[in-house]
């Protein structure tokens, strides 16, 4: 009963938080929405059993990825007087096209998948480390070698304009 | 299936947002968005019928979204960081007005 009532409350969150995110043209509110929506899927892994990732959740998106872009807003917009706006060109067909969308993953997903119910076990942290160094070995290594690519990557695109 | 029903929302949130938003910062967000709610689904259709305390499978699930939230943050850095460098040679972060790559 208790993972009902925390489901539905995760799942306003979530989808309020979205929809903040993308409605506001206001760079904070904007922000402060994509942070209510990571909280929400941080508690959504916590409730299917998967703390771990619950919190590489908050601490890479919520701590990082976040700031990084209030980082990036501010840098973009310096130029600007007071905050950035954001602007939106909302459009019917838009809201058509993203809600027949929605209904066809809904009739795609709902009669193939094995329903999940809230976890009344927890894997641990070390559950996870024995099968990313065991079965999972080559996966993660390609992750880590992606990551270097990506830190490659962003040294390169930042570096370019000061030579 | 009321996970999947929220789940498809939140996508579909995400969808409009690409859609409907003109600051490249913000189309960014929105494909956060529907990264999340992509995540949420595979982590948990992963798990199945976990409840009745499959731990090795939810340990699977989890590994794998680990490793698919890894990629995600790598895609966030190096989108910010081109996004960035756009921002310098356009002086403007507005999708409409970069039609430099237009045919």
């Amino acid at each position: 009963m208790t993972a009902i009532v925390v489901f539905w409350l995760l799942s306003a969150l979530a989808i309020a938080g979205a929809l903040l995110a993308i409605t506001s043209r206001d760079v904070l509110r904007t922000a402060g929405g994509l942070g209510a929506f990571l909280l929400a899927v941080a508690g959504f892994f916590a409730l299917y059993g998967a703390g771990l990732i619950a919190l590489a959740e908050i601490f890479l998106y919520v701590g990082g990825v976040l700031v990084l872009i209030l980082f990036a807003m501010m840098l973009v917009h310096r130029s600007e007087r007071g905050r950035p706006d954001l602007e939106s060109r909302p459009s019917v067909a838009a809201v058509f096209a993203s809600a027949a969308f929605v209904v066809a993953l809904i009739g795609v997903l709902a009669p193939a998948a094995v329903l999940p119910r809230a976890a009344t076990n927890m894997s641990t942290p070390s559950d996870v480390a024995e099968l990313l160094l065991g079965t999972y070995l080559p996966q993660f290594e390609i992750a880590g070698v992606l990551l270097l690519a990506g830190l490659a990557a962003v040294v390169a695109v930042m570096g370019g304009d000061d030579r | 299936m009321s996970l999947i029903v929220v789940a498809s929302i939140l996508f579909g949130i995400g969808l409009f947002g690409v859609m409907v938003r003109r600051d490249i910062i913000a189309v960014l967000i929105a494909v956060e968005i529907m990264m999340g709610a992509a995540l949420v689904l595979l982590v948990a259709l992963g798990s199945g019928t976990a409840a009745l305390g499959d731990v090795a499978r939810i340990s699977r699930a989890q590994s794998v979204g680990l490793l698919v939230l890894v990629a995600a943050a790598a895609e966030a850095a190096v989108g910010l960081a081109l996004l960035v460098a756009i921002a310098r040679r356009w002086q403007s972060t507005r999708i409409d007005e970069m039609t430099e790559g237009r045919g």
